[in-house]
């Protein structure tokens, strides 16, 4: 029946598990080098001169080894409908995993891969929850990756068959199946992305930090002494640096983005999304789209004025090896164009249904809490810095209008199997799940709530360890029991 | 209005809760004297005493009559053929409800002191969560863990 033909990895992946080892060596190394450049004697001494270069060199050897050890023993067959990997010198390892439990391959190209042609494959089961594939492939040729595909393909159509099932998906599924385009980013939505990211203020406050940690190096007092000349320009100065600083967070954060989301595209291929993506690592991740737990649609607010979007969608394993299973389905999107497409991917989902919001009488609950951290920080500021400190009263204005939005923004709906919840941090967020996603519902109601008759619900879906959860803020009490019904078996009679 | 689930912790766990609480207070007693001997040796702020000793008064209140009560108070707890509904809490009252279907596994889990008052605690498992039911006298822990696990697998997903 199936070849019991061996395979192994390319050579090039005794070189990449060599780099990732060493990844792991640069902070030590980095210490080593600095103290050795801090610390300039003229003698040398066993204690701080060799001893580091063997607590580095060791490893570094070890590593080295380990990767060829890797890549020689490495192998792989197809055997009775199962992918076979098997590795290791001392101890050997085994690992077969049966086709039909394989739930996607994702592809990663790393610089090296991109020379020579090749392709990192993961393999993703249900099972590999803890956010690492089941197999890594760590570098074959591309073509070798199709046929890893075209075997799974046929595997799993041979099963149809037997299911007497799938004998008219026969075609579909032995040659490449349709897959169509739904969603491109242009380098202009690739700007518009980084502009409007969060991560903005992420850069500015890490170009501080840096700042900050070598402001003792930096000769001030000369720099200003020489600038006092210009005193005058002095808000010139602090205007410029501002605006130099804030140009380079945007610069750094338009460099981020189109390192990892340059080229993204999104298609559809018959009860798969793949997602493609990167620049010097393209990364190509499929999701099945019965694994999709749930959709989170999040608004920043730069972005709800403009119309924009981003998609995040939480998912029961198999995203790729990142270390949370949610995923970013469509980083920036026209919320125009993301209802239809939306509704392309997920024909159960409603997107346009009436919300219930949080009755008037609930609007005070939004900040309320917000006091119990706001006074204690309010009265130190004034008890510490007395004249100036009086001015942290106006923090109590910020703080109760995002409350207030929060208010307005917050609600819930049900349409039939499917549950909404809207709400804001400070990113408008709408999540939306099926009833049969629904791990667990939960009511909250507080001493107060209770006395004007109102609540909180939360639903929690599976994603990662500890799972997802949306919560609808001091809704009416009436509200959040229909929630409870809704979740409830419905009895018969 | 939906009606509060219809079975409570038994009688005997707040006792032990009050126990746990008698133990909490006992350890703070320990740190607060250690506290106070440290403040006496290296001549500290003398409101470190006034906290000390604030605390190890209030701290018994709390922790031996008050939460154990209200807790007690608002523990209720149902297993019905479809869902399990809980309700506890502090200040905020909790609801939660897990649809039968969504159980992975039940266990039940004894320490010394629940041992003694021959009760258990019962801990269901969602693929995303895991709920406690506390002090149920062992007996009924071990049938409801059985008949949990019973109905998880009965349960059928009809959405």
């Amino acid at each position: 029946m199936m070849s019991k033909e061996i395979y192994k990895l390319h050579p090039i992946s005794a070189v990449i598990n060599f780099v990732k080892g060493l990844k792991e060596l640069i902070i030590p190394i980095g210490i080593i080098f600095l103290s050795r450049f801090l610390n300039r004697s003229e003698e040398l001494n066993f204690w701080t001169d060799l001893l580091p270069i063997l607590i580095i060199g060791v490893p570094v050897i070890f590593y080295l080894f380990s990767g060829i050890i890797k890549w020689w023993t490495f192998i792989y067959w197809f055997e009775e409908d199962e992918l076979r990997v098997e590795y290791g010198l001392f101890i050997k390892k085994k690992r077969y995993i049966p086709f039909e439990r394989i739930q996607s391959l994702n592809y990663k190209e790393g610089i090296f891969h991109q020379i020579f042609g090749l392709v990192q494959v993961m393999v993703e089961t249900a099972g590999s929850t803890d956010g690492k594939p089941e197999v890594e492939l760590t570098a074959v040729k591309k073509d070798e990756a199709k046929r890893i595909e075209v075997q799974m393909y046929k595997s799993k159509n041979q099963k149809s068959n037997l299911d007497y099932l799938g004998n008219a998906k026969e075609g579909e599924f032995i040659s490449e199946p349709l897959s169509e385009s739904i969603h491109k980013m242009s380098n202009k939505d690739l700007l518009i992305l980084a502009t409007t990211s969060n991560s903005i203020g992420v850069v500015l406050a890490g170009i501080a930090a840096v700042v900050g940690q070598f402001s003792e190096y930096i000769p001030y007092d000369l720099i200003f002494e020489e600038l006092s000349l210009f005193v005058q320009f002095g808000v010139v100065i602090i205007l410029f640096t501002i605006i130099v600083g804030l140009l380079l967070a945007w610069l750094l954060s338009i460099g981020l983005t189109f390192l990892s989301y340059y080229d993204f595209s999104v298609m559809k291929e018959s009860d798969k999304v793949i997602v493609t993506r990167g620049l010097l690592e393209k990364k190509k991740v499929t999701i099945p789209l019965n694994r999709i737990q749930a959709i989170k649609i999040v608004e920043n607010p730069l972005r709800q004025l403009f119309g924009f979007a981003s998609v995040i969608i939480e998912s029961a394993g198999g995203a790729a090896g990142e270390k949370e299973k949610k995923m970013t389905l469509f980083p920036l999107i026209k919320k125009k164009q993301l209802i239809p497409i939306l509704n392309d991917l997920f024909p159960n989902f409603e997107l346009e249904v009436d919300i219930v919001r949080p009755p008037k009488k609930a609007k005070t609950f939004f900040y309320r809490m917000d006091f119990i951290w706001l006074i204690p920080v309010i009265a130190l500021c004034m008890y510490f810095y007395y004249p100036y400190g009086l001015l942290s009263m106006l923090l109590i204005i910020p703080v109760i209008l995002l409350g207030i939005w929060r208010f307005k923004t917050a609600g819930l709906a049900i349409r039939n199997n499917q549950l909404m919840i809207v709400y804001r941090r400070i990113s408008r967020i709408t999540f939306l799940v099926e009833k049969k996603r629904i791990q667990v519902v939960m009511r909250k109601q507080s001493f107060f709530q209770k006395r004007k008759k109102l609540a909180s619900i939360q639903a929690t879906v599976m994603s990662g360890i500890t799972g997802a959860t949306a919560i609808a803020s001091h809704l009416d009490e009436v509200e959040t029991n229909t929630v409870l019904d809704w979740i409830e078996h419905k009895r018969l009679s | 209005m939906r009606n509060e689930p219809i079975h409570r912790i038994p009688k005997k766990g707040l006792t032990v809760w009050r126990l746990y609480g008698v133990i909490s207070t006992i350890i703070v007693i320990i740190l607060a004297v250690v506290t106070i001997f440290l403040t006496h040796k290296f001549q500290w702020p003398v409101f470190i005493y006034y906290i000390v000793i604030g605390m190890t008064i209030i701290n018994p209140i709390f922790s031996i009559w008050f939460i154990p009560k209200i807790r007690w108070q608002h523990w209720r707890y149902d297993v019905r053929e479809h869902e399990i509904e809980i309700q506890n809490g502090l200040f905020v009252v909790k609801r939660t409800i897990v649809p039968m279907v969504r159980v992975q596994h039940v266990d039940t889990a004894q320490g010394p002191i629940l041992k003694k008052y021959d009760l258990a605690n019962i801990s269901i498992s969602t693929a995303a969560t895991t709920h406690t039911i506390p002090m149920l006298v062992s007996n009924e822990a071990d049938n409801l863990r059985s008949r949990i696990s019973e109905l998880a697998r009965v349960a059928e997903d009809d959405v």
